[in-house]
């Protein structure tokens, strides 16, 4: 299943971005024309989307919720 | 630890994992075990990963009594059976807040209030109300272009289901009805031919045969389904997209 993930624009180029994620892993061609997401941006993405634009102080949130779901689940990066 | 249990879970994980949208990055070892549809400890490590589809089954499986890989159990969360029906809505809250991290608590808090507790811990429905409870700039004021692609990875990432129509080498044509988004309300068009992939070494793919029906994630078809499962996805979904649609059409009444 999809997961609503958090993670920062690295590049952006005519609507298509590489995010990387909280979780450790990243994405090619993420869809941020939506969200008319910027690089540096911080976004939540949805399978290919992004679908909301997360300000710095809500991004460092998510950063802690992932972190802790990743010592739960042994995935810790 | 129930083999069928585990396959008909990984059946249903292994392409938004093999797109690299959720789990671990360790698809091969998904593929492997339903290529050669065994069901081992490395590949129930690897399902146990899944940032939400496991927790939603240890949701279901407590509520039920039943082991975790039980097949009944992933077919609650996937398909929908009865089982959802015996998660308590103080449980599925309480998880929504403290297993499934990351949304943000308000939003979630809205959900629940605004539905009087009738949000059911089922797959489509997480997808569904992931678009209610993201922020999406300019909300229902988004453009015909924007609403076309949130309604294509709803339909996407949802499991969808439908006759096949032709059977190709590693190609079906099956008969779906995708997800409309109109007015900033879900629903399902008129049903449509769409090619889907399928793996012919995923039992029982290698005797597919029109008629069948398959469920479809991410343009992949994972498992031919019984008519008890074709009858409750079809149930299941519709109550989905009543409640995602409640919950749009408050959120609109707000702003």
């Amino acid at each position: 299943m999809c997961v609503t993930r958090a993670g920062r624009v690295v590049s952006a180029s005519q609507g298509k971005a590489r995010v990387e994620f909280f979780d450790g892993r990243a994405l090619d061609d993420v869809d941020v024309s939506v969200v008319n997401a910027k690089k540096g941006a911080f976004v939540e993405v949805f399978g290919n989307l992004a679908l909301g634009v997360l300000s710095p102080a809500e991004a460092k949130r998510r950063k802690q919720a992932w972190n802790e779901v990743a010592k739960a689940l042994g995935t810790a990066r | 630890m129930k083999a069928d249990g585990v396959l008909f879970h990984a059946k249903h994980a292994f392409m938004p994992n093999s797109l690299g949208y959720c789990g671990p990055d360790e698809r091969g070892m998904i593929q492997r075990g339903l290529e050669g549809n065994k069901s081992d400890e490395k590949l129930v490590q690897t399902l146990q990963k899944f940032e939400a589809a496991y927790p939603f089954l240890k949701l279901i499986a407590k509520s039920a009594g039943r082991q975790v890989f039980d097949y009944s159990v992933p077919e609650a969360y996937w398909i929908g059976n009865r089982l959802l029906d015996r998660v308590p809505v103080s449980d599925f809250y309480s998880f929504s807040h403290h297993e499934i991290r990351g949304r943000d608590p308000e939003k979630v808090r809205e959900v629940f209030r605004r539905l009087d507790g009738t949000a059911p811990p089922h797959h489509t429905f997480y997808v569904m109300s992931t678009y209610a409870t993201t922020v999406v700039p300019d909300g229902p004021n988004v453009t015909n272009e924007a609403r076309r692609k949130i309604a294509e990875v709803i339909d996407n990432c949802r499991i969808s289901w439908g006759a096949v129509r032709k059977v190709g080498k590693e190609e079906l044509q099956v008969e779906v009805r995708r997800v409309n988004m109109d007015d900033g309300r879900l629903s399902l068009a008129r049903p449509a031919v769409k090619r889907v992939r399928y793996n012919p070494e995923v039992k029982p793919f290698g005797t597919v045969k029109p008629g069948d029906v398959v469920s479809v994630h991410w343009n992949y078809a994972c498992d031919v389904m019984t008519p008890r499962q074709a009858k409750n996805i079809a149930r299941y979904t519709d109550g989905d997209i009543r409640l995602v649609n409640r919950l749009m059409k408050s959120e609109e009444g707000r702003k």
